[in-house]
């Protein structure tokens, strides 16, 4: 298999586009570091391990038209390959990627995915979260992504963005990716993704769009009494979501429509829940930005398949101020208030954040 | 009387093509100039393209990806390429060149800090397209400028 891999590699950047360039590379790295401390706590299992340090590091190698892009995260509790993505430039506008990717409907991780620097607010919404955190809808596929845009009505923008690959299982500690460098011998089953943005224009950060998804995620070694006879998941999303971006104001929201079944041996349930967030920036003088975000949900107090997560945020409420101190680094503070099922709680986070090429 | 008075014209007429001269000297100096190998297959680049290729997106013209090489040999480019090029602060340039690493892998513009490197640069590839001022490019049979970016 990895020899096959690696001829593959070999043939698409000897390939005669590609043959002419030269190899060229850029490399990213996103540190960071961050303290929480939580009080008033009511939940029994609160959030506190998120990573104290990590690294996320970002290489690309580029021969014409093909490129490799890889994504390593590295921390205090893991070291994971977030992303390592295969691409064929089609064109100025549309490319088409083979390996690991972030799925493209989770509208917050399809914009910031691991770097902190990039995020203004030091935590992501919960809807959103990463698997290995307690995330409820699963971000990392191995399969294919293409990847497109185009002028529309004169001079508006449309991105698109369609995939389909090897969906996360869930396993007794929750969603658990297909890993490249670790790969299992576990049945895995099959997820689909789009998603359609519209854009006043190609360089803009402002738009909406609809994303759409089907994903089938594979039970594996679930010993809970009540999870016996488990066999899958089916999760249809549908979604909404909008972003303002001007000088001084950003603010940008989503509401997720989940249809969940829970399949068992002999019998199936089902549920419906709608999760959202906004969150307002506000630039202030001396770098300076202050930020609000507000979750919510209905429907998840009953949702067989949430309490298949334990950690998932019914809501919260988020504020802090972020210091751009020098360039590509910046120092956040933010306060938390979370609603889980077991309870709440409440937290305090202080986060250096860089961006170093 | 009317020797003096050819003269007065002769002289008029002498620092009359003595300012044009100096105006077209000074004028090219002052004009920025987008430029590419002379053998390059690129022979037009319209505002909007030379604007994506500034900003790291990827630019294909015959199935080969544009090379963009950001000139810095001059304190006095920084200003107008972030006005004219890329039409952005210096901020919100920096965070558009993250995010295009960080969302698709894009490669950011390269960085120069000569006149003499970014020659060689433009020389050694013919995909590179760069910027320079007219005055350095004027008469060089292995420069092809594309078109006229900036001028005062």
């Amino acid at each position: 298999m990895r020899a096959v891999r690696l001829l593959l590699l070999v043939f698409l950047l000897g390939a005669p586009p590609g043959r002419a360039d030269s190899l060229r590379y850029e490399f990213l790295l996103l540190p960071s570091a961050s303290a929480v401390g939580t009080f008033e706590r009511r939940a029994g299992n609160t959030q506190i391990h998120d990573e104290v340090v990590q690294a996320d590091l970002l290489l690309t190698l580029q021969k014409g038209p093909f490129k490799l892009f890889g994504e390593y995260l590295v921390s205090d509790h893991e070291g994971d390959l977030e992303r390592f993505q295969l691409g064929w430039q089609l064109s100025d506008d549309t490319v088409l990627w083979i390996g690991r990717f972030h799925q493209p409907t989770s509208v917050w991780n399809h914009d910031h995915h691991h770097g902190q620097y990039l995020q203004t607010s030091i935590t992501r919404p919960d809807i959103d979260e990463w698997e290995d955190l307690g995330g409820v809808l699963p971000q990392h596929f191995t399969g294919v992504l293409a990847e497109s845009g185009a002028t529309v009505m004169r001079s508006w923008w449309l991105r698109t963005a369609v995939a389909g690959g090897i969906a996360p299982q869930i396993t007794a500690e929750g969603l658990e990716p297909f890993d490249l460098l670790r790969p299992d011998s576990n049945r895995h089953q099959l997820g689909y993704q789009a998603r359609v943005s519209l854009h006043p224009g190609q360089f803009s950060e402002s738009g909406a769009g609809i994303v759409l998804a089907q994903d089938d995620l594979t039970g594996v070694e679930l010993t809970s009494p009540e999870l016996i006879g488990f066999d899958h998941a089916q999760v249809r999303l549908a979604g909404l979501f909008a972003t303002y971006a001007g000088a001084k104001w950003k603010a940008t929201s989503a509401v997720y429509y989940a249809d969940t079944r829970l399949y068992y041996t002999g019998s199936r349930g089902n549920d419906r829940f709608v999760v959202g967030y906004i969150q307002a920036e506000r630039r202030l003088p001396h770098n300076l930005t202050g930020f609000a975000r507000w979750e919510d949900s209905a429907g998840t107090g009953n949702s067989p398949y949430l309490h298949l997560f334990e950690r998932f945020a019914r809501s919260r409420r988020v504020a802090g101020l972020r210091w751009d101190f020098v360039q590509r680094q910046a120092l956040t503070v933010q306060f938390a208030n979370t609603l889980k099922f077991a309870g709440h709680y409440t937290d305090i986070r202080l986060q250096w954040s860089a961006a170093f090429f | 009387m009317e020797r003096g008075i050819l003269l007065n014209m002769r002289r008029a007429l002498q620092l009359f093509m003595l300012l044009c001269l100096v105006s077209q000297t000074c004028a090219a100096s002052h004009t920025l100039v987008l430029v590419v190998r002379a053998d390059s297959k690129v022979t037009d680049l319209d505002s909007l393209t030379v604007r994506k290729l500034f900003l790291g997106l990827p630019v294909l013209v015959d199935g080969s990806l544009l090379h963009p090489v950001r000139n810095r040999s001059d304190k006095e480019l920084d200003p107008i390429f972030l006005q004219q090029i890329v039409a952005m602060s210096q901020s919100a340039y920096d965070r558009q060149i993250l995010n295009g690493v960080n969302r698709q892998g894009w490669l950011r513009p390269a960085e120069v800090n000569t006149a003499s490197r970014i020659l060689e640069t433009l020389y050694a590839d013919p995909n590179t397209v760069t910027f320079m001022w007219l005055h350095e490019v004027a008469h060089n049979p292995r420069v092809r400028v594309l078109r006229v970016l900036w001028s005062n």
